[in-house]
């Protein structure tokens, strides 16, 4: 086991490895049946060894999603040990139980064996557009426990020694809202995970099952110290930071996320222990979301390049007390985690402003803003469900501006055309644009964020909307000034506006008012003073900052 | 005696192919390009190359051309200064675009900034809905403020027009163009019902937006094309040659010329899929590869498949264009030892300047090419022996590699092409797989100096069986142009129910012949067969994305097809792409496409035979595994006549390309002249 490999082969190997997690994640996305994996490749493959460590992702997976697959083998090696067998699928979306992050996430585990022994996992995850609970989507705010959020899938098998377990699948199908493509869905991960196993075997029928466990095991040391090594560079100390989440959208205002990073040698440690509780609102992390998040920034501030897996979460400790808001314990709702994930990263961003001050960046949009449109279609009398997320400003940065109207760090997801809503639904699109004075002057600016104005047709509509960094600006770095922070309300048409709160749900509109979301900017970086003129200049006749704006910072 | 010329300009030489007509002989010309005004390249090309005519005529009866004018200037960013006009409220849509970053964890890396200044893009109060109902007219006030605001902007030189739901219903933007063409009779306007008359309003508009871009430069350059070549040969038929993989006149292109954007590659493609075609070879992925890159495409049953949406440097196109797959390889892609200690090869590339250590042009990185040098795999005398390669420089570059790897500089060399094979390997595979497709049913077929070197390797780890290395690989996109035809395509989006009255869209594919049967009439003039094919975009209710289905060709009768033969042919391309269908789930007809095709005659070359016994002209040592170097005859290309085979080891080289026969593989002279190996 201890045999060395060249750097040659090594390299061809795990090329080998990373192109069968690819062609799992295009197998899915081909397969599968829904737009959210079909167009929006809401989902990540990977493999793991026998010990649940994350080999070789997918070119394409999703950040979030790193620390999940590992989760789920984690579990399946605790509650199944001595009874794996050839054949054999997993499945489960349990936060609490099952090492998931959120329910609508459903994981799924195949095991490798050679000639009886256990040598690796193939899994996958899928963002799934329903699995039940008090609303469609399975993603609403305002829920207070994770039993209301969906069905919740503890760790069990779908396939025993490859012949399906019929009375599970009826079950989980039937908690489920549109079935069909649920049904479609999960097939798509099966067959990922046939996929996958059947190229490993290939993979060990040519190189020999020592060969490959040797490489397993090259990948993880190898990248471990690649990240060690980036560690190492950054000088020993202590490095904290504290930020406050608005609201959980039922009764915590003032969420507080503090993290204390810890330096020493190759070695760093996250201590989150000064974090609030866990709360009543979803918007809590399990742990292996916040590890997640973590590694997401670390390996942005350090490596980019750096490959995913297991070596960089054995390169990092994290301390998180038991039923905090990062760590939290059953019941606590979750949905809504991706909005505590880009704080946390903005948090771990802030203490290293001082450390990494050619990396870092002013504070982003600091949310992943939502909004559900529902109702009647009067055209055709169907009921309609539409869902779409808003990007917003990236902080400024070391060399220049930060990017207007932009998904931000542990999102990406696309928007839907205007073309496409309203043809599909009865709403009219009024404006789609960057909000003026929205991105925190600096020597480089912060992004602008976006405006949405929407007005439904004929008919009334319900808004739900869920929007952070409504109160909390996004700061600046190095005298950088803040952001402007985001905002929902209603305008009639005599142009009278009424407010919402970043957390709205139950709001009932006709044509007569336009909905508007304005996403929170992001914070610039370096002191305005020190901006150049020619992009002060640019700033003006952008006409993306007014006159007063520019007369104020600059 | 007439004759067809095919010329394609690259950044480094400009290509020329010349067909006779009447006997089938082909003369192949090489000359360097002309990067500050390419039309001048071609004409002095055209000059050198009637020396070469053995006829005493010299008529040259028609000349295509593919060119990289429109690809360059937006690549460097050379295009005009424009203006935007849109709906009230979404100046910023092009610049939000998809609100996605290119990169997740690259906080540095951005897409790139539009090419439309926000302050050029001005808002019209105006709206069009989604049934293509006037909401709210433009008024005369509101273009007159226009008119005010655009002679406000500085030095403008050109107007795109975007406005919601002009595919629908285009009399918006119409209404706009005629008005601001009077008002500025010297700027050229392009406009989205125009251009890409689809829905999806960010693909439109930046469809739109580049091709504004392009249309000054682009313009320029056609014209003094057309006036250069019309001088000296003022009967000749000049067509430019599209992204879709056809050709179309050069008036045409001066107005589309986003229709230009891949023109290159995409001539590579038309000349590799015939010439496999002339060896019975339907389905093959091409691999053509170049210094800094290799497009990889796959062909079936003959025909290339169109994808209708492309990024090019980050920014989207929406039009159909041959399938073409960039892998960030090629000959020059630099070897480095990555922060895990491993061997990596690329991204980043020697380029041509200053290239691959062996060149001698002040390079110093160890790159593909080098390894290949130092393994004896490519010859020292490249490209007709003008330019000489230079061995201990290539040796130099990567020693300090193989020293740190503590591997001898034969066995880093050997790493190297591993690597970058596996590299491509691996991209193939990905594109195989998300394209439907097994590439074990396929041949590879190598073009680009120095596909053949690394092609049997690849095919090896594909399992492909078979490869195809054509007679000229280094001319393909020459060779391709002369056997393309003219094309256009019609768009209409019309969205309707399958289960519905299809009468409207029976009413859209009737508005698209005419448009096809006026183009037939005035630009499509070819000699051979008309085409004219139909094709309807189609979905189930609820996706977001359309599978474009070819419903057969339409040009004598325009009737549509019944729904239960339309529903089964989207249930086939559903599985055949997706891996299933549903026989009940509601489908519904998105968009109307015609592809019209005229066939222009050209003669199939006539292959001059050697009989003679070919002798290899010399003996080379060639490291094949990391034991020791083997003993490899060296043959001419030219020397090689049909019905010889050939055993590995073996080199083959020509002008152009090396071809690399490795031990315990074979290699066949086909009829075509064109080799043919086997793994």
């Amino acid at each position: 086991m201890n045999k060395r490999i060249d750097p040659i082969s090594l390299e061809i190997t795990w090329n080998s490895l990373k192109s069968v997690a690819d062609e799992c994640f295009i197998t899915l996305m081909r397969s599968a049946f829904s737009t959210n994996i079909k167009e929006r490749h809401d989902h990540s493959t990977a493999i793991t060894d026998s010990k649940g460590k994350l080999i070789a992702q997918a070119e394409n997976a999703l950040p979030i999603h790193l620390a999940s697959m590992g989760g789920l083998i984690q579990h399946i090696l605790d509650e199944y040990i001595d009874n794996i067998n050839e054949g054999d699928i997993f499945i489960a979306n349990d936060p609490h139980v099952a090492g998931g992050t959120h329910l609508p996430d459903i994981n799924m585990a195949m095991p490798v064996f050679n000639k009886g022994e256990l040598i690796a996992f193939v899994a996958n995850i899928v963002h799934h557009a329903d699995v039940g609970g008090a609303a469609v989507g399975s993603m609403s705010g305002g829920l207070n426990e994770i039993y209301k959020e969906g069905l919740r899938i503890p760790l069990i098998r779908l396939y025993k020694k490859g012949e399906i377990v019929h009375d599970i699948f009826r079950f989980l199908l039937l908690n489920m809202r549109l079935s069909d493509e649920r049904k479609g869905d999960i097939n798509a991960q099966i067959a990922a995970c046939r996929l996958g196993v059947s190229r490993i075997n290939d993979l060990i029928k040519k190189h020999g099952v020592m060969y490959i466990q040797t490489v397993f095991n090259e990948i993880l040391s190898r990248s471990k110290k690649r990240m060690q090594i980036a560690i190492s560079r950054l000088p020993d100390g202590d490095y904290s930071f504290t930020d406050f989440m608005d609201d959980d959208g039922l009764n915590t205002k003032d969420i507080k996320i503090a993290v204390k990073i810890i330096k020493k040698g190759k070695t760093i440690l996250f201590d989150f222990s000064e974090t609030d509780s866990q709360v009543e609102g979803n918007f809590n992390l399990t742990f292996n979301a916040t590890q997640s998040s973590v590694c997401y920034s670390l390996k942005a501030l350090l490596d980019p390049e750096l490959p995913n897996n297991s070596g960089i979460f054995d390169a990092i400790n994290i301390e998180i007390p038991k039923g905090s808001f990062l760590n939290c314990l059953a019941p606590a709702s979750v949905a809504l985690r991706a909005n505590t994930c880009q704080r946390v990263v903005d948090v771990v961003f802030g203490a290293f402003i001082n450390v990494l001050p050619e990396k870092v960046t002013g504070a982003a949009n600091g949310a992943n803003t939502s909004a559900v449109f529902s109702g009647v279609n009067p055209l055709n009398g169907n009921r309609y469900v539409y869902l779409e997320t808003l990007g917003g400003g990236m902080g400024g940065r070391y060399t220049k501006d930060g990017k207007d109207g932009v998904q931000v760090n542990i999102t990406n997801t696309s928007n839907l055309p205007i073309e496409a809503i309203e043809m599909e639904y009865p709403l009219r699109v009024e404006e789609y644009s960057l909000v003026e004075n929205s991105g925190g002057a600096g020597k480089h600016r912060g992004g602008l964020g976006i405006r949405r104005t929407i007005r439904p047709i004929g008919h009334k509509c319900e808004f739900s909307g869920v929007g952070e960094r409504f109160r909390h600006s996004p700061w600046g770095v190095f005298g950088g000034k803040p952001g402007k922070p985001g905002k929902f309300y209603l305008k009639d048409k005599k142009g009278k506006i009424t407010n919402l709160s970043s957390k709205s749900s139950g709001i009932y509109t006709t044509e007569n008012h336009a909905i508007i979301m304005e996403t929170p900017g992001a914070g610039g970086y370096g002191k305005p003073k020190d901006r150049k003129k020619e992009d002060v200049l640019e700033d003006k006749n952008s006409e993306k900052f007014s006159q007063n704006y520019i007369k104020k910072y600059y | 005696m007439t004759w067809i010329i095919g010329v394609d300009v690259g950044g480094t030489f400009t290509d020329f192919c010349a067909r006779n007509n009447t006997n089938g002989q082909t003369i192949i010309h090489k000359r360097p390009s002309t990067p500050h005004d390419p039309s001048l390249a071609i004409l002095l090309g055209l000059k050198e190359l009637k020396l070469k005519f053995v006829s005493d005529k010299k008529r040259i009866a028609r000349l295509a051309h593919g060119t990289t004018v429109a690809t360059n200037s937006l690549l460097q960013r050379k295009g005009g200064n424009l203006a935007l006009i849109t709906t009230k409220g979404f100046r910023d849509l092009i610049e939000i675009g998809r609100q996605v970053r290119p990169s997740i964890y690259d906080l540095q890396i951005d897409s790139p900034s539009p090419l439309i200044k926000r302050r050029n893009r001005l808002e019209i109060d105006e709206r069009i809905d989604f049934e293509g109902n006037v909401i709210k007219n433009i008024s005369s006030h509101g273009i007159n403020n226009l008119e005010k605001k655009l002679k406000k902007l500085i030095n403008i030189d050109g107007i795109a027009i975007c406005l919601l739901f002009s595919f629908i219903n285009p009399t918006h933007e119409i209404k706009l163009k005629k008005a601001l063409s009077l008002r500025f009779p010297h700027l050229p306007i392009s406009i989205s019902s125009e251009v890409q008359p689809e829905f999806r309003e960010f693909e439109r508009f930046s469809t739109t937006a580049i091709n504004a871009y392009l249309q000054p430069e682009v313009g320029k350059y056609m014209e003094n094309l057309k006036k250069g070549i019309t001088t000296n040969e003022p009967n000749l038929e000049l067509n430019i040659f599209q992204s879709s993989g056809g050709l179309t006149t050069i008036e045409r292109a001066s107005d589309f010329p986003v229709r230009m954007a891949l023109s290159g590659p995409a001539a590579g493609v038309v000349g590799a899929s015939e010439t496999a075609l002339s060896s019975s070879f339907k389905d093959i992925i091409t691999l053509d590869m170049g210094g800094t890159s290799t497009d990889v495409c796959l062909i079936q049953k003959g025909k290339a498949e169109l994808a209708n949406m492309r990024d090019i440097s980050g920014f989207r196109i929406r039009l159909p264009m041959i399938d073409i797959n960039t892998v960030g390889a090629g000959g020059g892609s630099i070897a480095h030892l990555g922060k895990d200690g491993l061997l990596k090869v690329g991204p980043v590339s020697a380029g041509a300047v200053p290239g691959p250590a062996c060149y001698g042009l002040g390079g110093s990185k160890p790159t593909v090419s080098d390894a290949n040098i130092v393994l004896g795999r490519l010859p020292e005398n490249l490209v007709g022996g003008e330019m000489k390669l230079n061995k201990s420089k290539a040796y130099k570059a990567i020693s300090p590699i193989a020293r740190k790897l503590k591997l001898s500089v034969e066995e880093t060399a050997l790493g190297i092409i591993g690597i970058v094979n596996s590299n491509m390997t691996r991209a193939i595979r990905s594109v195989s797989v998300e394209r439907g497709h097994d590439p074990r049913h396929f041949s590879l077929m190598p073009f680009g100096g120095a596909g053949g070197l690394h092609a049997i390797d690849i095919a090896n780890e594909l399992s492909i069986k078979n490869i195809l290395i054509p007679n000229s690989p280094g001319i393909l996109c020459a060779e391709g142009l002369i056997l393309s035809n003219l094309q256009e395509s019609f768009v209409k989006t019309c969205r309707t129910p399958i289960d519905s009255n299809l009468r409207s869209v029976q009413k859209a594919i009737s508005e698209l012949r005419i448009k096809a049967k006026n183009w037939f009439a005035n630009e499509g003039k070819g000699k051979g067969n008309k085409s004219l094919l139909l094709f309807i975009d189609m979905r189930y209710v609820g996706q977001n994305y359309e599978l474009s289905i070819n419903v057969g060709n339409t040009l004598t009768k325009s009737n549509l097809p019944n729904k239960i033969v339309l529903k089964n042919l989207f249930f086939e391309a559903h599985k055949r792409s997706y891996g299933h269908f549903d026989p009940l789930a509601a489908i519904e007809i998105v968009n109307i496409r015609l592809r019209a095709i005229s066939e222009l005659d050209c003669r199939p070359s006539n292959i001059s035979n050697n009989k003679k016994s070919p002798k290899p002209f010399k003996i080379t040592q060639v490291w094949f595994d990391n034991k020791k170097a083997k003993s490899t005859k060296v043959f001419e290309r030219s020397s090689l006549p049909s019905g010889f085979s050939l055993k590995g080891p073996a080199i083959i080289v020509q002008e152009d390309a090396t071809t690399l026969l490795p031990p315990n593989c074979s290699l066949k002279v086909d009829k075509k002249l064109n080799l043919v190996l086997r793994t």
